[in-house]
């Protein structure tokens, strides 16, 4: 019990630098954008917010004036960093309304895409694995390894287009896009898990079929277990601290991946609002949604790290 | 066990094929095919493949296999260079800390921990919007994310390495640096630098392609395989075969890039 | 965050249940590119206005012509210099607050203090006299009323803004009212039952920002959205032939232009200007890109704007060797690459641009390949739309491209004032500046003798014609896809309103 309340502790302690370490990143990059805005920032600023048509120079002098761009850049960055540690993450530049607000309700719709493509993957990765793991070098086993080299392949947006030009528009048997109730997930998250799964399928398929030739597992079908006993006791258990461990691995594809998908199917999540806000050179979000996706994938990692010890602990570890 | 090993052997061999008919393509391709990627022709937009042009006009008449191997070439360079920039200052700062060790070792350690924080698409999409259309934010970006991994694999293998009585003998007989990394370091971690690359050429490619699409990389009308997927989306109803260009030489160069390495389990 | 997972989960249910409950009471969803970024009606009037949230003082028909709102007569003294505009009885806000003299004061009174056409315009004062509203100008101004049609002097309620005058909430007059509002995405609007005029017939409106062109239409074309604003060519020449929808192509008075910087010394000659425009190809673009031929600009003002579109000038054409002879005339030759060099000056230049408009960066990158052709460099910079009235204003712009709108207020002479008057403007003349122009533009806005009005209008489109401080490429076509079963639906070329307050669901 104290070995796993000392591991938790570490691990803990370690992500928690993690997560310092990125928001100076952030902080310090999103800091640089605002300096490197080519002509002027108040114009951009000002442009944001009054639209096209009303956009003119007496709104961006008041704009300047407003956001005090004319200090010194040590004075900026020094006054841009401590206000990102007092969690001030300030208002949007472009929508005029605080960045927390905005963030909170994406946040919400990024974690149901990553939830439900981590699931989708799973869903198809898991039987998959099973399946050809138990029967390595099979003819299932070759095609799905081909099959899984190639979708590997594919970078998530290609695959995303192609999936949505067959599905909704040809077929028409989902929402092209946006977040219009239960069926928008479908595209979006088949698009990302099916990368994940793409790999992970043979990380299942190679734990399993190595805990299927492993000693213990002979040892137990003499003890008279059966074989589908000795799968779920012992070869699943044993098979998914790598699973798991893979999971923590793919997070950096995940969050790539968010980014990516919602922009081709316009779903309202923090990485939509990322690119959105980096064409209309809203730094504040910017490094809003930079920093919460960040963190998300801090985050991420100490669930999996403590899932990891958890798994570690109860199977006697490896 | 001879079966899957000769099949592996043929997938590599398969890769490695495709990959070098890719830099001849891109090499030598623009010169053969002498067209200007740029070229517009209004009055022969969205036109299926032809003699006059074998892969067909974009929608400002543009000819496409022109600007497949224009963009080609950018996606290839970038991703050598950028894993040549990361390569060899990360193996090199690997090596370092694996022999010195330390402080030494501790500092670059966080170093690296430090950059691998942020996933390195969001890295580099950071540092691109710095100046968005920049090949040097994406070259910088790219080798930033890269070399980590380069150090990470070199600092493991070579502690191992080192600590080895072989090397100890060695040591022992005089035998100076150079001597210990030819003959030890290099076999030991050569395949897996090699494999490292690959991937991180692959990674490259992919990068370049996605900040493209989503016009934050290199913009038009530099031909580049990702803008060029986004500029062709809205007439993929009309010329179909038009869209799908682009995305095959994507998905065909990192297939090739995946297949010269041995195991498809390595991210 | 857990609303948000709260809704989807009531939303799988609600879906299930609610595929087979009838049309007629659902929702109309309407989509266009623009997202509706806060409460702020700086940032949101467009929209709001659009919606038929917030009403106006004045309105305006789809002609141009000038309607009673919420004001029911004007009158202007007769020095011109102050307007009363007498209110209507009997309206209630959304809260229901009442609307009268000090509420028309509150809300004209802070438009008149943000950016907006009142800036614009020589007020004095606005007060509240005897239940009625008085403007108190500087100079006579003949376009006041039609000023108070334009989206940024909507009325708003007090209630709406906090304490501090923070926007906090949508609180207007209009038919419609926000029962939901999820920026910057989507809004949703139930029917103001206590509306003072006739009420809609739709009872629920959802409006969807959707910024990809593409999305668009499939969203149109899946019937996942019932009214669809601002297609690109592809989509809208596929729509045509979808039975669900119907698709209009409505021509407003928007234009694609390039702007010149005339204090430049490659542009300050107008037969440089003159050789830039005979090198546009105006007809391939209308054909290809915007897929339009007739869209094609020989003059500045469409045919949109009636009283301004000249049926009898000297039309703009597109003739390369005609440009190249002009520029040789100012002392240009042919480098060895084909650039053209005048001393040691190269004809080397950037045009800014924007890629909020699809066709922009497209029609851009045909320029680029086409002025290459009479030797000029151009090199595309595609970046933020605020770009170019900063340049206008640091000297540092060249050409760049956008798409102008000159009907923001039913009248054109406001948009044509700030654009061309004196020291010329952000979206219009640069380093120009013609004294006739100026003259014969005063006299427009002040006077209200209709000959001569129009004899002074011919003149400055004449002018505008041969000098080409600005340079017409494109006039617009506004399109739309409509779902068959909607009735009542007008396309308001001034873009004033959606009509929603018109529409009804077949039976």
């Amino acid at each position: 019990m104290k070995s796993l309340f000392k591991s938790v502790l570490e691990v803990a302690l370690a992500r928690g630098l993690q997560a310092i370490i990125v928001a100076i990143i952030v902080g310090i990059v999103s800091f640089l954008m605002m300096q490197a805005l080519p002509g002027d920032a108040a114009y951009r600023i000002a442009a944001g917010r009054y639209g096209y048509d009303l956009m003119d120079s007496a709104a961006a002098e008041a704009v300047r004036l407003e956001l005090g761009l004319d200090n010194p850049w040590f004075f900026q960055l020094w006054s841009w960093l401590g206000q990102l540690a007092q969690f001030d993450l300030g208002n949007s530049l472009v929508y005029g309304t605080p960045v927390i607000d905005n963030i909170v309700i994406q946040l919400g719709y990024s974690l149901l895409l990553a939830g439900c493509a981590i699931a989708t993957s799973l869903l198809i990765a898991i039987p998959v694995g099973i399946i050809t793991g138990l029967r390595p070098n099979g003819l299932l086993d070759q095609s799905t390894l081909g099959l899984s080299i190639f979708l590997r392949a594919i970078p998530a947006f290609a695959l995303g287009i192609v999936l949505v030009m067959v599905f909704a528009v040809q077929l028409k048997l989902f929402p092209v896009a946006g977040f219009r109730g239960f069926e928008s997930f479908i595209l979006p998250s088949f698009t990302l898990g099916i990368g994940l799964a793409a790999v992970s399928n043979r990380v299942v398929r190679d734990a399993v079929s190595d805990a299927m030739s492993s000693n213990w597992q002979l040892f137990a079908r003499t003890k008279g277990l059966s074989m589908r006993a000795t799968l779920i006791c012992h070869v699943i258990r044993n098979a998914s601290l790598p699973v798991v461990t893979y999971l923590g691995v793919q997070l950096a594809y995940l969050i790539e991946g968010v980014v990516i998908v919602e922009t081709v199917f316009a779903w309202p999540g923090i990485g939509h609002a990322l690119v959105h806000a980096i064409f209309g050179r809203d730094i504040a979000m910017v490094q809003g949604t930079a920093l919460t996706l960040g963190l998300l994938y801090v985050a991420l990692n100490l669930c999996v790290d403590l899932a990891c010890r958890s798994i570690d602990q109860r199977g006697g570890g490896i | 066990m001879p079966n899957t090993l000769s099949k592996i052997k043929r997938s590599r061999l398969i890769g490695y094929l495709l990959i070098i008919c890719l830099a001849i393509a891109a090499i030598i391709g623009p010169e053969l095919i002498d067209k200007d990627p740029a070229k517009q022709s209004l009055f022969s937009i969205l036109q299926a493949p032809s003699l006059e042009h074998p892969l067909g006009t974009d929608h400002l008449g543009r000819d496409m296999a022109a600007r497949l191997l224009s963009g080609a070439q950018l996606s290839l360079s970038l991703a050598f260079l950028s894993v040549i920039t990361a390569g060899l200052p990360g193996t090199l700062l690997g090596l370092i800390a694996a022999r010195f060790g330390g402080w030494t070792d501790r500092i670059l350690g966080a170093f690296a921990d430090s950059v691998m924080a942020l996933p390195g698409l969001l890295l580099v999409l950071m540092l691109v919007a710095i100046s968005p259309g920049s090949w040097w934010a994406l070259y910088v970006g790219i080798s930033l994310t890269l070399w980590v991994e380069y150090f990470r694999y070199t600092r493991q293998r070579a502690r191992i390495v080192l600590a080895e009585p072989s090397v100890e003998a060695s040591q022992m007989l005089g035998l100076g640096s150079w001597l210990l990394l030819r003959r030890h370091l290099l076999p030991e971690i050569g395949p897996g630098i090699l494999t490292i690359a690959a991937f991180g050429a692959a990674t490259a490619v992919t990068a370049v392609a996605a900040l493209g699409f989503i016009s934050v990389g290199i913009r038009p009308p530099t031909a580049e395989w990702g803008g060029m997927m986004t500029e062709l989306l809205p007439y993929w109803r009309e010329a179909p075969f038009l869209i799908l260009q682009p995305i095959i030489c994507l998905v065909v160069t990192v297939l090739a890039l995946h297949l010269t390495v041995g195991d498809a389990r390595r991210p | 965050m857990f609303r948000s997972i709260r809704i989807s989960l009531c939303l799988v249910l609600a879906i299930l249940a609610s595929k087979a409950t009838a049309e007629n009471n659902s929702p109309v969803t309407i989509v266009s590119p623009w997202e509706i970024a806060s409460y702020d009606p700086a940032v949101s009037g467009f929209a709001t206005q659009k919606l038929e949230i917030m009403e106006n003082l004045v309105d305006a028909d789809a002609k141009g012509t000038l309607r009673h709102s919420l004001a029911t007569a004007w009158t202007v003294s007769n020095d011109g210099l102050v307007w009363e505009f007498m209110l209507r009885e009997g309206v209630k806000f959304h809260d229901g607050s009442d609307f009268n003299a000090a509420a028309a004061v509150f809300s004209l009174t802070r438009s008149w203090n943000q950016p907006g056409v009142l800036k614009k315009a020589p007020i004095e004062n606005i007060l509240a006299r005897n239940g009625k509203l008085i403007v108190q100008l500087k100079k006579p101004f003949t376009a006041l009323p039609a000023f108070l049609a334009h989206a940024s002097t909507i009325i708003i309620a007090k209630s709406a803004f906090t304490t501090e005058d923070k926007p906090s909430s949508f609180i207007g007059t209009g038919p419609f009212m926000v029962s939901a509002y999820t920026p910057p995405q989507s809004i949703s609007l139930i029917r103001n039952e206590a509306y003072w005029g006739a009420k809609a017939h739709l009872k629920n409106v959802t409006y969807l920002a959707a910024s990809r062109a593409e999305t668009r239409a499939l969203l149109a074309e899946s019937g996942d959205a019932d009214i669809v604003f601002t297609l690109d060519a592809p989509g809208y020449s596929h729509l045509k032939t979808v039975n669900k929808t119907e698709t209009f192509a409505v021509p407003i008075p928007r234009v694609v232009v390039l702007k010149v910087n005339a204090g430049h010394s490659f542009f300050n000659d107008p037969r440089a200007r003159q050789a830039l425009s005979l090198a546009v190809p105006r007809e391939g673009i209308a054909r290809v890109i915007t897929r339009f031929p007739e869209t094609s600009a020989n003059q500045l003002f469409p045919p949109a704007l009636k009283n301004w579109h000249a049926t009898d000038i000297e039309p703009l054409n597109t003739d390369i060797d005609a440009a190249k002879l002009l520029l040789a005339e100012l002392g240009w030759v042919a480098g060895a690459d084909g650039i053209l060099t005048r001393g040691q000056e190269r004809f080397s230049i950037t045009l800014r641009t924007f890629p909020d408009r699809p066709e922009l960066p497209l029609i851009a990158t045909v320029l680029q390949s086409q002025w290459r052709e009479v030797g000029i460099e151009l090199e595309v910079s595609v970046g933020n739309y605020s770009e170019i009235p900063a340049g206008h204003q640091d000297g540092s712009l060249d050409v760049a491209l956008y798409a102008r709108n000159y009907g923001l207020t039913p009248d054109p002479i406001g948009s044509v004032l700030q654009d061309f008057g004196k020291g010329g403007g952000d979206w219009g003349a640069m380093g120009w500046e013609n004294d006739q122009v100026v003259d014969v533009l005063k006299t427009i806005s002040t006077t209200t003798d209709d000959e001569l009005r129009k004899e002074n209008i011919a003149m400055a489109v004449q002018i505008l014609q041969q000098e080409l401080p600005v340079i017409p490429v494109v006039w617009y076509q506004h399109t739309v896809a409509v779902n068959k079963k909607l009735r009542g639906v007008i396309i308001d070329p001034l873009q004033r309103s959606y009509g929603l307050s018109e529409m009804y669901w077949a039976d």
